[in-house]
């Protein structure tokens, strides 16, 4: 099926009690092209007027890389009541979406628990984190590696709650979680350590500059 | 087994002091907080009784708490929840919910199978203390 089926797709899914997830695969043959393509901000916001519930967005961390910046615009056009003026995120103009449903990112592709600290900072918690490898990978089986996500999961957001310096403190917080949970510590020992600390091959659309004045 | 419903539920049982702390995040970012409680914890029971109404003109984490340990004390073998509705337009729903007392003995669900037409079998659990009436299950 092609975009133009996409909003008999969203009211065939509400009529039939399923969700309408979309997989953006392939995405990246047009949504890198700087000629003739189509920004993926364009496509969430295109999306999201579809009546799309789940969408796959990018993760920043993980094998699939991208720039924090321009994902956080692609996950605010999709989930915010508001979008401002964000020139770094790529949002040019103002846009009050009226009350229009939301729409549900997904964060997949090569993630883990370890890098649970950074997933909370850059996408916040209205997120489907879908750990694929992640979780089947999992040394004890798929169960455990489920439930080492939830643990990791549920630490973080209680440790940010209490205030808690996420970013800086997340490796400890995680090494303490497991002390009471053995499927993350098993999942720490085979993932934690691996990072994908490429630079981004999507260039945003628009740079800051320093002037005189700043 | 224990019961694994909402936030939190996979981490040890919280204390006080953090569920104190939880409360207090969500105070200051103005969501109204809710204590419920149940001895009907099946999934999909989402109507769990109100210990009182949602607290909306709470500011302080200390009245939430007081408000909980009067519930810990009238049910004390109930699974009890703090709720957390964030009224904002566009959100309108709870934001958080995490259990915080649940009974001694949890003897978890049995999974029950119904036989339906053409050989389909339809699934649903049923948690052996809802075999007891109301008020003497757990």
């Amino acid at each position: 099926m092609g975009y133009t089926d996409i909003q008999s797709m969203s009211l065939w899914a509400r009529r039939n009690d399923m969700i309408l997830h979309l997989h953006r695969a392939g995405h990246s043959t047009y949504t890198r092209q700087k000629n003739h393509g189509v920004s993926f901000r364009v496509i969430s916001k295109w999306m999201r007027l579809a009546g799309v519930d789940h969408i796959h967005a990018g993760t920043v961390v993980g094998k699939l890389e991208g720039d924090p910046n321009s994902v956080q615009g692609f996950y605010n056009v999709l989930r915010e009541e508001h979008n401002a003026v964000d020139l770094q995120r790529g949002i040019f103009f103002d846009q009050d979406w009226a009350g229009l449903r939301g729409v549900m990112p997904v964060a997949s592709g090569g993630i883990h628990a370890g890098q649970m600290h950074q997933l909370l900072h850059y996408l916040g918690e209205d997120v489907v984190l879908q750990f694929g490898g992640g979780t089947i990978g999992h040394p004890m089986g798929i169960a455990a590696g489920a439930t080492a996500n939830r643990v990791a999961l549920e630490a973080m957001v209680l440790a940010r709650n209490e205030g808690r310096d996420i970013w800086n403190e997340g490796p400890d917080i995680l090494v303490n979680a497991a002390r009471h949970c053995a499927p993350l510590r098993a999942a720490l020992d085979v993932w934690g350590e691996i990072t994908f600390n490429y630079e981004s091959t999507d260039t945003p659309d628009f740079v800051p500059t320093s002037t005189a004045a700043a | 087994m224990k019961l694994t419903q909402g936030t939190f539920s996979f981490l040890p049982d919280l204390t006080d002091e953090q569920i104190g702390s939880q409360v207090e995040y969500c105070l200051d970012k103005g969501w109204a907080v809710a204590i419920e409680y149940t001895d009907d914890p099946h999934p999909r029971n989402s109507y769990w009784e109100m210990f009182g109404p949602p607290m909306f003109d709470i500011r302080d984490a200390a009245g939430v708490m007081t408000e909980l340990r009067a519930c810990r004390q009238t049910f004390p073998n109930h699974y009890i929840k703090v709720n957390a509705f964030d009224s904002t337009h566009g959100r309108e729903s709870l934001r958080l919910s995490f259990i915080v007392g649940r009974p001694d003995k949890e003897p978890g669900f049995r999974l029950e199978r119904q036989e339906g037409p053409g050989r389909t079998v339809h699934y649903t659990t049923h948690a052996y203390a809802t075999d007891r009436p109301e008020g003497e299950r757990y």
